[in-house]
């Protein structure tokens, strides 16, 4: 009767033994990994709410029948922005741009260049969107 | 007598080795299953917190061509995302359109990357609208805009 138990209980204490391991096994890394995803998250939402632009002096020329615009962004916020994941839609449609640097760091500020716009005199719009989403928009005129 | 004692005492051992190692076996199965669960769950939530993502038109100015209107999403998460119409829902004015009435340029794209959406212009009437995007994971973005 009392071998009978111990062997009992021996098997039940293995199987809660391989049982904790499965559990700490898949557990943990699970933890850490939802963690660090959370951890990403709340920086990326802490970037956004540390970045701000500000389109200032846009000048627009005639080019043929189109026209050619070169605007300066404003880094007014505390995070340093990558100039190529920028995006730049004049009235509305994303164009593709030359930029002035590679990065664009606080209190500084870099220019755009989009050639051969179509539309000819009147107001336009320009829209200037960073990597995380935060933009800016002016209205210019062409003559 | 003493035989049958021994007997009595092989078939207790016996039963009672084969009973611990089926309820082992079940403990072990069900621990199995919850820490499976619990990982799907886990994986989940990180593509919760990892997918993000934004429109980024001008609501005033709708780019069209073609059938076509485009709407710019653009991935603000950490992880790649997945665009097709059948990762993601979208829904004007609250109703649903259909899967064969919308794109996207791109299957997938990296962070800060930027894909067009192309929604056929049945869907869209003149006027002011609200566009409902929902990706994987139910993650969403209402964007307002006129036509």
């Amino acid at each position: 009767m009392g071998l009978s138990l111990s062997a009992a209980a021996a098997i039940i204490g293995v199987s809660i033994l391989i049982s904790i391991e499965i559990m700490v096994g898949t557990t943990i890394p699970t933890m850490t990994d939802t963690y660090e995803s959370y951890d990403n998250m709340k920086d990326r939402s802490i970037d956004r709410f540390q970045t701000d632009i500000n389109i200032t002096t846009i000048t627009a020329w005639a080019n043929g029948t189109n026209y050619d615009l070169n605007f300066t962004v404003d880094n007014i916020g505390s995070v340093t922005l990558k100039s190529s994941y920028f995006n730049i839609l004049v009235n509305g449609t994303s164009q593709n741009f030359e930029i002035e640097k590679a990065y664009l760091y606080p209190e500084k500020q870099v220019w755009f260049n989009v050639t051969n716009l179509p539309g000819g005199a009147g107001n336009h719009r320009v829209k200037a969107i960073t990597g995380n989403g935060i933009s800016d928009y002016e209205t210019f005129t062409t003559i | 007598m003493g035989f049958s004692l021994t007997a009595t005492q092989v078939i207790f051992f016996i039963a009672s080795v084969i009973i611990a190692s089926a309820v082992s076996g079940v403990f072990v199965a069900v621990i199995n299953d919850v820490s499976s669960s619990l990982s799907d769950r886990g994986d989940r939530v990180q593509d919760q917190l990892d997918y993000e993502f934004t429109l980024i038109n001008d609501p005033n100015n709708i780019p069209t061509s073609g059938n076509f209107y485009h709407f710019y999403l653009k991935n603000i998460g950490g992880k790649q995302l997945s665009t097709s119409n059948t990762t993601f829902t979208i829904f004007v004015d609250g109703e649903i359109v259909l899967t064969e009435n919308f794109n996207f340029s791109d299957t997938s794209i990296k962070s800060e990357e930027v894909t067009i959406m192309y929604v056929l212009n049945t869907e869209i009437s003149v006027g002011d609208h609200t566009l409902r995007v929902v990706g994987p994971q139910a993650i969403d973005d209402k964007f307002e805009f006129t036509i």
